[in-house]
């Protein structure tokens, strides 16, 4: 005997496959989003922040201090003629990073006296804080060296460089956070309205097949077609953007487990929104302030700590920092707190969500 | 008499303050296409519901195949088959595709093939639900009603927003169910589908039955009989029409004969023959349901499936 759910979920796919419209968008949103970034970010080629150094040592010290610099692959450095006045140069290049390295550099450090390096930065630029910090690293690499500090340390703070990661590693695990809320919020609040309203439930509910049954298949397919838009992201992010990260063991837990929190959320949404209009509106109006505030586009680590509160109580946060304590940092330790977490609100939402929705209006 | 299918007593069901249904008390009866007529918000789809387990009632005894609704839903469900109003399935799978679905939703099911004949659809069953007319789309609806071979099956305004043409192979397929022996519960405010359709019927109004009985029976009760209407008759025809000593009515132009027995009309033509009586033409009416109904509530039920009569 055929199982219900077997049967349910073999229509789905079908029904699926029949709604190109329907295939089209689920897959082309992700791919947009990486086409889209990863166009931004890949073009300023292998560094991703542009710094003009204008170096007026002759030293060896200042070579290798712009060595370092180069190293981390996310500076791209642009020498400035010596002769050049760094006013000028600024104005008339719109040059948002410039360091000037002095001409007594190698000696100051070879007397172990201080050699001050001048950064001028056009603040208003949100990479000015990126350059600040990778500039600094390298410095606090360098002191520490110079003053037998202890290598680990500086090990540490270099590894997450030094692993010739792109900007778009760094984005894509939110992409797939990000693409698993939509992805399962909508379908879920879609096809319950619509099937509420075209009498498709009331028709279920005349037969054996039970809501619990159905949810279950809901849950399966909407893994399924998560993990489908998750191909689509990681082979675009590698065929043309150069995409270094693959899918962990934990990774694929969290987006199974965070795919069923969503679901769980969109069945709760559609339950108490009348039409599917209304539940539309609904499903936005949740899902839009994760999108920003669940640190899928930025980090949020730099930003004022009431967002970062509310940051924490959104899901979605916790999707993604999961995502890339595995996929980016190698830490399946730290994913594993984020995932405990979201395996907790999805048994939460799933719970209320079973219990809430209805086939048939009494 | 045959045996017993459905059994309800007292069945209340209210919505907030509103009394959809206000106490009614029937029996179905195995093998009988039973109707339940009545205009839009009399109470028809809320009594199948409750019937077919999707509401629960408010108060009263409900009995399917000897089953309560309260507490053996389960094994009602396995055993009736349901075409809700509005029936809808999956737009995108091919009528095949639905019906074997369903099959697989219950646990016996019969054939696709025998039910795409039973309905004949088989020229159809490749076709998307989705690009189906709604006279097609109600055949599916019916085929799926059957897939789990029920003794009885609930069709809820089964024609409702179908052309003429598209309502005749609904009813079709209805008298064929009932050639196989199906129990056949159908609500419809169509008084025509009702009379040529049904063994036994219910007119409900205002969540009550005001007539309970063989359409025959109904008409016989509560309808007027039978009429000779003379059309644009004259006075003199009036006159001698009044001489006969039948019961004799003007209204408007015309003039309306109670027929009391079989002589009735030929009183009618012998006296009408004389040359100074002069009418345009001479017709027979025997009274409907639709009159039935009319007489009972003083309303008409609207043949307009937005109307609320």
């Amino acid at each position: 005997m055929k199982s219900r759910i077997g049967t349910d979920l073999m229509a789905t796919a079908k029904m699926f496959v029949r709604n190109k419209g329907a295939m089209f968008w689920t897959l082309a949103f992700p791919i947009f989003l990486i086409v889209i970034f990863g166009a931004i970010f890949s073009s300023t080629g292998t560094g991703s922040y542009t710094l003009n150094v204008q170096n007026l040592d002759h030293g060896p010290l200042s070579q290798s201090f712009m060595d370092s610099l180069n190293q981390t692959g996310v500076v791209k450095i642009v020498m400035v003629d010596p002769s050049a006045d760094p006013d000028t140069y600024i104005k008339d290049n719109s040059v948002t990073n410039f360091m000037i390295i002095p001409g007594n550099f190698t000696q100051n450090i070879a007397l172990n006296s201080t050699a001050t390096i001048e950064l001028r930065q056009d603040r208003t630029q949100s990479a000015a804080n990126i350059m600040a910090s990778v500039v600094g690293q390298v410095v606090n690499h360098y002191n520490l060296n110079l003053s037998g500090g202890k290598e680990h340390i500086a090990i540490h703070s270099g590894s997450i460089v030094t692993n010739n990661l792109t900007f778009l590693d760094f984005f894509l695990p939110g992409v797939i956070g990000l693409t698993a809320m939509t992805n399962c919020v909508f379908y879920m609040q879609g096809v319950q309205s619509r099937y509420f309203a075209t009498g498709i439930f009331r028709k279920l509910s005349t037969t054996p097949f039970t809501r619990f049954e159905w949810l279950i298949s809901r849950a399966l397919w909407q893994t399924v077609v998560v993990f489908m838009s998750v191909a689509a992201i990681l082979i675009v992010g590698m065929l043309f953007f150069n995409v270094h990260i693959t899918l962990t063991w934990m990774s694929i837990v969290l987006i199974i487990v965070g795919g069923l929190m969503f679901t769980g959320l969109g069945m709760i949404l559609s339950r108490f929104a009348k039409d599917e209009e209304t539940a539309n509106a609904a499903a936005s109006a949740v899902t839009f302030p994760m999108m920003f505030l669940g640190g899928s586009f930025f980090d949020l680590s730099a930003s004022p700590e009431w967002l970062q509160m509310v940051a924490s109580i959104m899901p979605l946060t916790y999707m993604n920092n999961g995502l890339r304590d595995t996929m980016i940092y190698g830490n399946d330790a730290a994913a594993l707190f984020n995932l405990g977490i979201l395996a907790v609100v999805a048994v939460v939402f799933v719970v209320i969500g079973v219990y809430v929705s209805k086939w048939t209006d009494d | 008499m045959s045996e017993t299918v459905i059994e309800v007593k007292n069945l209340i069901k209210n919505y907030g303050d509103f009394r959809a249904v206000d106490g009614i008390s029937f029996e179905v009866r195995k093998g009988e296409v039973f109707s339940i007529l009545g205009p839009n918000g009399a109470g028809k789809t809320t009594t199948v519901e409750i019937m077919e387990c999707l509401r629960k009632p408010s108060s009263g005894e409900v009995k399917v195949l000897g089953f309560d609704i309260a507490h053996q839903q389960n094994d009602i469900r396995k055993r009736v088959g349901i075409l809700p109003q509005d029936f809808n399935t999956y737009d995108l799978l091919t009528v095949k595709e639905n019906i074997d679905y369903f099959g697989v939703m219950f646990d016996r099911s019969i054939p696709t093939q025998e039910l795409l004949d039973a309905v004949n659809l088989n020229d159809k069953k490749d076709e998307y639900f989705k690009n189906l007319s709604g006279g097609l789309k109600q055949r599916v609806g019916v085929a799926i009603a059957m897939v789990n071979d029920p003794d009885i099956i609930f069709l809820d305004e089964p024609t409702t927003g179908l052309d003429p043409k598209a309502r005749r192979e609904v009813w079709e397929v209805v008298k064929d169910l009932k050639r196989k022996g199906k129990t056949v519960i159908l609500t419809t405010h169509y008084m025509e589908e009702a009379e040529v359709l049904s063994d036994r019927l219910a007119i409900m109004n205002g969540g009550r039955f005001i007539a309970y009985d063989t359409p025959r029976a109904i008409i016989k009760e509560h309808g007027y009989g039978t009429l000779c209407i003379i059309r644009s008759a004259n006075d003199k025809a009036m006159q001698l029409l009044t001489a006969t000593g039948l019961s004799v009515k003007r209204k408007d132009g015309d003039v309306e004969v109670h027929m009391d027995d079989k002589s009735s009309l030929h009183k009618v033509v012998e006296v009408l023959q004389d040359p100074d009586a002069y009418y345009d033409e001479i017709t027979v009416k025997r009274s409907s349901l639709e009159d039935v109904f009319l007489k009972l509530t003083g309303k008409r039920i609207e043949d307009d499936t937005g109307a609320k009569a």
